[in-house]
């Protein structure tokens, strides 16, 4: 959105070299005082307590929290966002499912959703697209980037 | 400029792009011909869009079951094995209780067998890809992997994960493509909690039906769910922004990418 403005602007200013006046009373109206704003950023690893898991021996769950604290004058917010989970005490059994229907416990791997562009890749997997334009778009490119 | 090796060629069958790209050298264009006309074949076969198919003539009771095609009475019986397999989350009957739709699998499972085409042909370096469910086989390249992006479920043009692979096939279920088209068959709802669910594993047909069966399952009993897979691997993205990946999922050998913006798209 933000970028969208900037780039209307850029473009009027291009356009009517006389708008540049206008650009600049605008800039200067904006309301100059912010609150100073401060942004701390503390990552932990919590350890859950080990358990004993029958004849499976040991587990432990071990969590990466990353703590978000954004301070702007008086008011503070704080988000908590787990990172990571991690299990280094694991059971000693190779069948996974049975250890899992036993106990309940999927012993999956987690992290936070990223978002990668423009990546360097053959092909997408995704859920099936009726419109479709966009999907044969980004192939055909894919296909196309990789003979360049 | 340097061009790849081999064919590729993107076709509109089966109401979705299909994207066949044949890595090898001195491969005949006629393998391709033979690839498309099979899918071709099977949309005439099982489409519900056509009149004619010999699945719109069973819904409406003009053909037996015993009198349809061996194909299509393979593929019935392999819907009712992944019913049965998914806890009933898997449902070629989940429309409607008198009206069989076996595409979720049909898709798959054609290109499984046009997988066989090609390397019957003598293929060993090939994708071939429907609406984003795919078979890899070989290398992309001598020098690299095939290397395949799963599509972000928030971020049109973005991929939330990259995978590097040789020999898999890959299927992603989610409900951001065309809206809610996956409902538990069991609610009747579309599901919650989850915004897609991407597994891999030897065989196409079976990868796509996990896939729907599990996000039709929805954020809750999905990790369970999937946890419990055998020979087949899962990533699912839930609607708070976490990951879950089986301990075996594929992953990428350079997934540290100068690209990556991490975290958006988390609430």
């Amino acid at each position: 959105m933000r970028r969208a403005l900037t780039a209307t602007v850029a473009a009027a200013a291009l356009a009517v070299p006389a708008g540049n006046a206008a650009a600049t009373a605008l800039a200067q109206s904006k309301p100059k005082a912010k609150p100073k704003r401060r942004v701390v950023t503390v990552t932990k690893r919590v350890a859950g307590s080990e358990v004993y898991a029958g004849r499976w021996g040991p587990l432990r769950v071990t969590l990466v929290v990353k703590r978000i604290t954004t301070i702007v004058g008086a008011h503070r917010t704080v988000k908590r966002t787990i990172v990571g989970l991690d299990v280094p005490v694991y059971p000693d059994h190779t069948d996974r499912s049975v250890f899992i229907n036993q106990q309940a416990l999927p012993l999956l791997e987690q992290e936070a959703l990223q978002a990668h562009y423009s990546p360097n890749v053959d092909l997408i997997s995704g859920a099936t697209d009726t419109s479709m334009a966009f999907v044969e778009s980004l192939q055909s490119a894919l296909l196309k980037a990789r003979s360049i | 400029m340097s061009t790849l090796p081999g064919l590729r060629r993107v076709e509109h069958v089966m109401g979705m792009p299909v994207v066949a790209d044949l890595r090898d050298e001195d491969l005949g264009e006629d393998v391709l011909e033979e690839v498309f006309d099979w899918l071709r074949w099977v949309d005439a076969t099982f489409s519900t869009y056509r009149e004619d198919s010999e699945i719109s003539r069973l819904n409406r009771g003009e053909l037996g079951l015993a009198g349809a095609r061996p194909e299509v009475r393979e593929v019935l019986a392999r819907c009712e094995e992944l019913r049965e397999e998914t806890d009933g989350f898997f449902d070629a009957r989940a429309a409607s209780p008198d009206l069989l739709d076996p595409s979720g699998f049909v898709k798959g499972w054609a290109v499984d067998r046009a997988a066989a085409i090609l390397e019957a042909a003598g293929a060993r370096n090939y994708a071939l890809s429907a609406g984003g469910d795919m078979r890899l086989r070989g290398r992309a390249a001598p020098a690299w992997c095939w290397r395949v992006g799963i599509q972000h479920p928030l971020l049109r043009d973005a991929v939330a994960k990259v995978i590097e692979t040789r020999d898999l096939a890959v299927a992603t279920s989610g409900a951001y493509a065309r809206g809610p088209h996956v409902i538990d068959p069991h609610s009747r709802r579309p599901p919650s909690g989850i915004l897609s669910v991407t597994v891999t594993g030897p065989d196409l047909g079976a990868a796509d039906a996990y896939a729907t069966a599990a996000f039709a399952m929805g954020g809750g009993r999905a990790p369970h769910w999937t946890a419990r897979l055998r020979g087949y691997e899962a990533l699912l993205v839930l609607a708070d922004g976490r990951v879950l990946s089986t301990p075996g999922f594929p992953a990428s050998s350079s997934a540290a990418s100068p690209n990556v913006r991490p975290g958006t798209g988390v609430p």
